[in-house]
């Protein structure tokens, strides 16, 4: 942590429990929204019965899907801007917001109820009556991919939805056809539940006057939020969204979920504000879920060791329904970074994007990202193994050189900038890789399997959500200003970071800089919201551009106000002086000279950057523990050395490495939403039975870096959000395959549970 | 939660009067376990009697040879209480390893062991010191107690008032968390009482069990290499999604093993 | 419907409401004291967690019959004034929280801890955390916290 760290912009108000979050906001008169789910897996939906519940004390309405079907709302296409292999584009089921017809997953929205209060609401839904009859389900990828298997839609066949292809086949065929040596794997990266610790929920108002509504939700940007009800049917003038503190994104806050579209429906129809909060069992079957990745890979090398050829195959399982950018984030996002940070002149990828009946899935903190690296760096560790050369050598070998920048992919992907083989060097300084094995001994004489490993991994960042990101900034009557943005902060710090960069450039206090994100009346700004560690690089430095754009705009009436010419005016450390004289004005103290008229000020300025991707990469390093007795594995230490560009405010890039690191570590030591594969039930529905990290899981965590600022923003930032979950997940596996190499194990798959390391070492000892 | 009405009983004969008139009343204490159920809509009480606060339920003390400890006990009063640390330490770190820190401020020994949840620690130390369950109606050998999964002796109009534990030579609890929940995957509470040992196992199995086996070695002779190629059968054992039969299995012997080690230095 | 009357954050209240009403659901919707927060509906999270006559529970595991005559402290209560209660100074000091949403939660239970416990290690740190979860942390600068908060309250 930085010494100079005294705390962020906003913590006081979180501290003290004066953050708002969506449940936090009410309306008077507001009425209570409670909904009817599928408690099955695949089911026709034979009738549907509300009159009992109707009649229930307290009832306002009931929706299905005639009244969401009569509205025009819609279950938009998932965003997938290119087609598949052959120019197929992605197969997408004809569906409703509200299940009609047919249910195709546990926790399916069927009907919502609205109530005066949240148990008549509840109590209502109970008495709906409906009548299914089961049909086959499929829950896991292998099932539905197998002859016969059920169908979950008429317009999927065979229940593949997409087939993506990259890379080129043939000059892959022909590397691995010469090679020395080829190195296969196969992996699983589990399906993740998200779980931000806010539920979600919403609130509506329908202002019927004006044919708007005003609408609270968590939400990772309110332009991503108006951008998804727009494709689900409610036009982005007709929605003025409001969010103040989001409790937590990680992806799963990144648009709109079904719930909603029918919560401002019954607002407009009951002419009442509606309200609903999610309990964390409904968020557990509805909350968009992440991975769900089959995964195989083949490495293809020389004599020497140098790499041929990634021959790389995705099976990834979309839920019931291809959702949002769930289809995205696993087909383009590994196209991106196919080989990793090693030359590698061929590559070959092809995914199989599948349906099954389950919680669609969607982005989750990493998204695509960690499963690539994992599958990339597991071939690498076990390359090595089989060819008998050291894995740090054999990384050392086919490092990309830090002189071979913009480097470009098989994929023709250009990366921006970077260091790879000094980064595997500091860090192994930091960790005294060479002295291990005595380490490994001691540990060996109290009966336990040590193991260290490591990942030299690589990420695209700065997802381009938007064609441009602009901010504005406009100076308010006290010489305060106002940064206008629409990022989607979730936690990232962005209300003490944004104006940090404003203030620097300006050299003014940051103090004096507020930052407004969530403001439905702000000025109409193109942009993304808060996603694909993008934030800084566009944010950020859009928000550098519009502080430049103002101290341009100051220069003449510095100058008119010192009474020289503006070629005169050198502006420094927030001031405007005459060269060569100590004649000088303070670029605020000009500001407040002027009158500004309307709202507007002749120094406001807006700021803009197109979008551009970067390309984080580090190097992690763990060492683990692992009880025979127990199976238990304990991390004795987590190490990063980082190259996140620029690094703006140290604490919060640390606080960032600590939570994407002990997400990757949440999957790595016992995340997994597990159904059961016969009747597609979910056996995972709670904290109870979902494993989520605790205090403890990780205790020495060093964060380090060495930046190599990109070239592709004026901030030299590269992304931060999600590295340390793509780094922990092949830095984990590669120390515990590390441990339990001796003993005759090279692969074991996420999760580690107890039981299941117990059953792995005793399975070895046979 | 469906609707009920709540009352605070003021004494225990208020308490079993209540309970008396309404079948489809229930007994509250802590509600660790009660309140969740209530929120999942598993249960539909009529009212809810509160036996938190009643005096007669509350209080530790040490008559004799035995520990008696008040069915209103908290976590983490019968965790802190000087006597309990003093007589049976194993029972104290028992409570201190219950739930998490929150739990253990509401939740209630008597309210645990008339629950019986195979996966909680309290039924682990009264079967395995032999404890005896003190009812409104009469004293229950923790023998013939426990019944299996959430099952036990008691009848719908008994209230547990307390435990009494007798105090042991020497006893240790070893747990292994479930690593979701927190609850025991499996817990071994060894006692020696000088002219036997009692082994009892929470969390493996439907409901906490006696390891007879382990009980006539370490009987024998108190030592871990009394232990050495006894193997608990997998039979019956709990098997889900988190642990194996076989898994759980290992564990009673690996956790027995500690238990045994904690109190003979390692031999 | 039964009348409670208990002492929130040092002022006495007084509402009449229905049995089934939970600890937390009462203090968020009867007297707008929103910082307690509901993470699940299984008593995992400790989001909800307050102090109820001095101790640490789950709030969403209460009834309010239950705290009914109490002394209650929730998040609001903590700071005197401007000035914060040392745990939440060591919280925005350590940059211990992110999205904030199980903040609340967190400080009330490790001022639990630390009035049980006023100098602990870092095992009986990670052991008075058992009943909080945290998604954005890592709990690393949460720990530190507690150190923090524990040193500067001697």
């Amino acid at each position: 942590m930085s010494a100079a760290f005294k705390g962020r912009r906003e913590d006081r108000r979180l501290v003290t429990g004066a953050g708002r979050y969506t449940a936090d906001w009410n309306q008077s008169g507001q009425l209570y929204a409670a909904f009817l789910r599928s408690d099955r897996a695949h089911a026709e939906i034979v009738s549907i019965d509300t009159k009992a519940a109707s009649a229930h004390p307290g009832v306002a309405g009931i929706f299905t899907a005639e009244d969401t079907k009569a509205a025009g709302l819609v279950f938009p296409p998932p965003f997938l801007p290119f087609p598949g292999k052959g120019g197929q584009p992605i197969k997408v089921p004809a569906h409703g917001i509200l299940a009609s017809g047919r249910v195709r997953y546990v926790g399916e929205e069927i009907a919502m109820v609205v109530a005066a209060t949240a148990a008549a609401a509840q109590d209502a839904v109970e008495k709906i009556e409906i009548e299914y009859q089961d049909l086959p389900a499929v829950s896991d990828v292998e099932d539905a991919l197998k002859p016969g298997a059920a169908q979950i839609h008429a317009e999927i066949p065979g229940n593949v939805s997409l087939v993506y292809e990259y890379g080129n086949e043939a000059k892959v065929n022909e590397a691995m056809a010469k090679a020395a040596h080829v190195t296969r794997i196969k992996l699983y990266s589990a399906r993740l539940v998200s779980n931000p610790m806010e539920p979600k929920g919403c609130l509506a108002v329908y202002d019927a006057a004006k044919d708007v509504w005003d609408f609270w939700s968590s939400t990772q940007g309110i332009t991503m939020m108006s951008g998804s009800l727009a494709t689900h049917g409610i036009a982005p003038e007709k929605a003025r969204i409001h969010a103040q503190d989001v409790g937590g994104g990680f992806g799963t806050r990144g648009g709109a979920y079904p719930e909603y579209l029918v919560v401002m429906l019954a607002a407009k129809k009951l002419g009442k504000p509606v309200k609903w909060v999610a309990t964390r069992s409904e968020t557990f079957v509805s909350d968009h879920h992440g991975r769900a990745i089959r995964l195989s890979g083949a490495l293809a090398l020389d004599k020497e060791g140098n790499f041929l050829a990634f021959r790389l195959d995705w099976t990834c399982d979309l839920g019931a329904y291809p959702a949002g950018a769930g289809p995205f984030i696993n087909t383009i996002t590994p196209m991106l970074t196919p080989t990793g940070v090693y030359k590698t002149p061929a590559v070959y990828g092809l995914h199989h994007l599948v349906v099954t009946n389950t919680t669609p899935i969607a982005p989750y903190r990493g998204a695509g990202r960690p499963d690539g690296a994992y599958l990339i760096e597991r071939l690498v560790d076990e390359a090595a193994r089989e060819m008998k050369i050291d894995r740090l050598e054999l990384r050392r070998r086919n490092f990309i050189a830090k002189d071979a920048f913009p480097y470009e992919t098989p994929t023709m992907v250009p990366y921006d900038s970077g260091d790879y083989a000094t980064l595997l060097e500091k860090a192994l300084q930091k960790t005294d890789w060479a002295g291990f094995e005595k380490r490994r001994a001691e540990s060996k004489s109290r009966g336990k399997l040590r193991g260290i490993g490591l990942a030299s991994f690589i990420e695209p960042a700065g997802a381009a959500l938007a064609p441009k990101d602009q901010t504005l900034l406009k100076f308010g009557s006290s010489g305060n200003l106002v940064l206008h943005s629409v990022t989607g902060p979730t936690g990232q710090g962005h209300e003490t970071v944004m104006p940090e960069i404003v203030g620097r450039e300006l050299g003014v206090d940051p103090e004096l800089i507020t930052l407004s994100t969530g403001d439905p009346d702000g000025p109409p700004l193109i942009g993304g919201g808060t996603a694909g560690s993008r934030s800084m690089s566009s944010h950020g430095a859009a928000s550098l551009m519009a502080a430049r754009e103002v101290i341009k705009k100051g220069l003449e009436l510095a100058a008119k106000d010192l009474e020289v010419a503006v070629a005169d005016i050198e502006f420094k450390d927030g001031k405007y002086s005459v060269k060569g004289t100590d004649k000088s004005i303070g670029i605020i103290q000009l500001a407040k000279k002027q009158s500004s008229t309307a709202g507007s000020h002749p120094m406001d300025a807006g700021g803009e950057v197109p979008a551009a991707g970067t390309f984080p990469s580090g190097v992690h390093v763990a060492e683990v523990e692992i009880d025979p007795d127990t199976g238990v594995t304990s991390v004795l230490r987590y190490l990063t050395m980082d190259d996140c560009g620029t690094v703006i405010n140290h604490t919060l890039l640390e606080g960032q490495m600590h939570g994407g690191i002990m997400q990757g570590a949440g999957q790595v030591f016992g995340e997994e939403c597990q159904y059961d594969r016969a009747s597609g039930q979910l056996l995972t529905g709670s904290f109870m039975d979902y494993y989520m990290p605790r205090a403890g899981l990780i205790r020495d965590l060093q964060v380090y870096d060495h930046p190599v600022p990109s070239p592709t923003n004026p901030l030299g930032v590269k992304g931060a959000g999600e590295a340390g979950t793509t780094g922990s997940l092949p830095t984990f596996m590669n120390a515990v395959v590390d441990a339990l190499r001796p003993i005759g194990i090279h692969h074991i798959d996420m999760p580690i549970t107890p039981s299941k390391m117990w059953h792995a070492i005793r399975a070895a000892a046979k | 939660m469906y609707s009920f009405t709540y009352t605070r009983a003021k004494s225990l004969a208020e308490a079993r009067d209540m309970l008396a008139k309404d079948q489809d009343a229930k007994l509250l204490s802590g509600g660790m376990t009660l309140i969740p159920t209530l929120k999942q809509r598993l249960a539909s009480p009529s009212q809810l009697i509160d036996i938190s606060r009643i005096a007669e339920l509350r209080g530790i003390a040490v008559k004799g040879e035995h520990l008696e400890i008040g069915a209103a006990m908290q976590h983490a009063e019968v965790a802190r209480s000087n006597d309990v640390k003093q007589k049976i330490p194993a029972l104290a770190y028992l409570a201190s390893q219950i739930g998490d820190p929150q739990v253990r401020n509401r939740g209630t020994i008597g309210g645990s062991v008339a629950n019986n949840d195979p996966v909680a620690d309290y039924p682990g130390a009264a079967l395995g010191l032999g404890a005896t369950i003190k009812t409104t109606q009469r004293e229950i050998a923790a023998d013939d107690f426990f019944k299996g999964v959430f099952e036990t002796a008691l009848k719908a109009d008994e209230i547990v008032t307390g435990i009494s534990f007798p105090v042991p030579k020497r006893a240790a609890y070893a747990k292994f968390p479930h690593p979701v929940s927190g609850y025991s995957m499996t817990g071994s509470f060894v006692a020696d009482n000088g002219n036997g040992v009692r082994v009892a196992i929470t969390g493996a199995g439907q409901g906490v069990f006696r390891w007879k086996e382990a009980e006539v070695a370490l009987g024998r002779n108190f030592s871990l290499a009394a232990l050495k190629g006894l193997a608990m059968p997998s039979r019956g054992l709990s098997n889900d999604l988190h642990a194996t039969a076989e898994y759980r299995a290992n564990l009673v012997e690996v956790m027995t093993r500690r238990a045994v080690a904690s109190l003979t230095g390692g031999k | 419907m039964a009348r409670i009357e208990m002492t929130v954050n040092g002022k006495k209240v007084s509402h009449d409401v229905e049995d089934r009403t939970l600890l937390a659901d009462f203090l968020r919707d009867e007297l707008g004291l929103t910082g307690t927060h509901i993470g699940c509906d299984t008593s995992q999270c400790g989001c909800c967690t307050v102090h109820v006559d001095g101790v640490a529970v789950k709030s969403c595991t209460m009834l309010v019959g239950q705290a009914n005559g109490a002394d209650i402290l929730t998040i609001e209560g903590m700071a005197k004034g401007d000035k914060l209660h040392p745990v939440q100074q060591a919280f925005t000091e350590c940059h211990a929280l992110q999205c904030g949403f199980c903040t609340p939660g967190m400080i009330m239970a490790v001022a639990g801890l630390l009035k049980d416990n006023p100098s602990p290690n870092d095992d009986e740190i990670i052991h008075g955390l058992e009943g909080n979860l945290c998604r954005c942390t890592g709990y690393i600068n949460i720990i530190k916290a507690v150190k923090h908060a524990a040193a500067a309250m001697k």
